[in-house]
């Protein structure tokens, strides 16, 4: 068996097994189940659109989805660093490249488990207008390509982190900024600049493109182009955390390492 | 002799102020439909047309979109109903038009009007130009059926509360099955 997959079964056992990927879902489950709630039964929620509706569940879904695989990825070396265990690990014949590559993909689990948990809820939402197919599709896809980028942002600050707190605050904030362009008032985006900022920021082009098919009903192939950016900084970022990974593994941490 | 002067200074303010292009009178607005029937929660557009029908360009123009309800007792704030409620329009050819798309969402049920003005940007204060109402009919429905939500919203964390529990209890029994083995080797 290729040593990615055994660090990956690894990972995944302590993640599940161990409770903490099932406690983050429990979260997660809690929240969409009080989003899906308060838009089916509150008055002032309930004039929404159908599919109005549906974007603002799943655009949730994906930001706290990707956030969730961000959080294991940001915990998954300096983690390790601090609980000391990282030492057996690297003393294991697997290459860096081989754990650094597991730990990626199992941190991606939590985004898997958080769609497979999504999926009732935009059912739910979405029966009847008949959007619940796309809006998933487009979710699968948005959601990925952002846990892919978000995930290897993680595990780039975890190797150099020097204390696991650091490793988490720093990824939070990085995570906050991204979306922050999400809160500007239309008006802000409608320049050349904003609309700049907005292909340019993987998180913000990925929930347009969402809304757009979403919520406008366009054909997947209309507003392609803004996938772009989720696409790139998905594969930069995947391809950063496993080079760097392979290099700079070590029980220390730091920029120096 | 003081109103007569008045009276020629006011004339003579609204001649200067009044900008040349503006075409006042002369402009028409016209709507593509005078009635919308629809639901709670829905889209829907509504196309006017800006004429000029002077022998100049009239330039300057601003059209507005304006939600009330018809009746009494229900509050309308515009601004839900259409976040780009004002247009400022291109100059109009003489003899030319432009058209205006209106995107509005059906925030309340009920009977409820909608037009569409235009008024000079710069000037006196003249009457804007009110095009024909839209009487727009909102049916009352929720645009989710909210039945069926609760065992879902209660149903999906209480499984994954129930399989934590579950591998709690697994694990702590295995754990003490462990160390129960290792207690008696010692012994």
């Amino acid at each position: 068996m290729p040593a990615t997959a055994v660090v990956l079964g690894q990972e995944l056992r302590d993640l599940w097994l161990g409770g903490r990927a099932l406690v983050l879902s429990l979260a997660f489950s809690l929240l969409l189940s009080a989003i899906a709630y308060l838009v089916a039964t509150n008055r002032a929620l309930n004039f929404l659109e159908q599919r109005e509706t549906v974007n603002l569940t799943l655009q949730v879904a994906v930001a706290v989805g990707a956030l969730l695989a961000l959080l294991t990825a940001a915990d998954a070396i300096s983690g390790e660093r601090e609980r000391r265990t990282l030492e057996s690990l690297l003393l294991t014949p697997a290459s860096r490249l081989a754990i650094v590559a597991g730990k990626l993909v199992a941190s991606l689990s939590l985004w898997l488990a958080a769609f497979a948990i999504t999926i009732a809820y935009v059912w739910f939402l979405g029966r009847g207008v008949g959007i619940a197919g796309d809006a998933l599709a487009s979710g699968i896809v948005v959601g990925t390509l952002l846990a892919i980028f978000l995930a290897s942002l993680g595990i780039l600050i975890s190797l150099f982190a020097t204390s696991n707190r650091g490793s988490l605050s720093l990824s939070l904030f990085l995570l906050l900024a991204l979306f922050a362009p999400t809160q500007l008032p239309s008006a802000a985006t409608s320049g050349w600049a904003g609309d700049l900022l907005l292909r340019v920021n993987p998180v913000t082009a990925g929930e347009h493109y969402i809304g757009r098919i979403v919520v406008d009903g366009r054909g997947w192939s209309e507003d392609i182009a803004w996938l772009t950016s989720p696409l790139i900084a998905a594969a930069i970022a995947a391809a950063l955390a496993l080079a760097i990974g392979a290099q700079r593994l070590n029980l220390s941490g730091g920029a120096s390492a | 002799m003081r109103r007569l002067l008045n009276a020629a200074l006011a004339c003579a303010a609204t001649a200067t102020l009044a900008p040349a292009a503006y075409a006042g009178p002369r402009t028409t607005i016209a709507v593509d439909r005078t009635t919308v029937a629809t639901k709670l929660g829905q889209t829907f557009l509504i196309q006017s047309t800006v004429t000029n029908h002077g022998g100049t360009a009239a330039s300057g123009l601003i059209a507005h979109l304006n939600v009330l309800s018809l009746r009494p007792g229900l509050y309308v704030d515009p601004e839900d109903w259409s976040s780009h409620r004002t247009r400022y329009l291109a100059p109009i050819p003489a003899g030319g038009a432009t058209t205006i798309t209106w995107k509005l969402a059906a925030v309340n049920a009920g009977d409820l009007g909608v037009y569409i003005a235009v008024l000079p940007r710069g000037g006196p204060a003249v009457e804007p130009i009110a095009g024909p109402l839209v009487h727009v009919t909102i049916s009352d429905r929720r645009t989710l059926d909210a039945g069926g939500i609760l065992p879902l919203a209660v149903g999906i964390p209480a499984l994954l509360a129930l399989t934590t529990a579950a591998l709690r209890i697994s694990r702590r029994r295995t754990t003490r099955a462990s160390s129960s083995g290792a207690g008696a080797l010692r012994s």
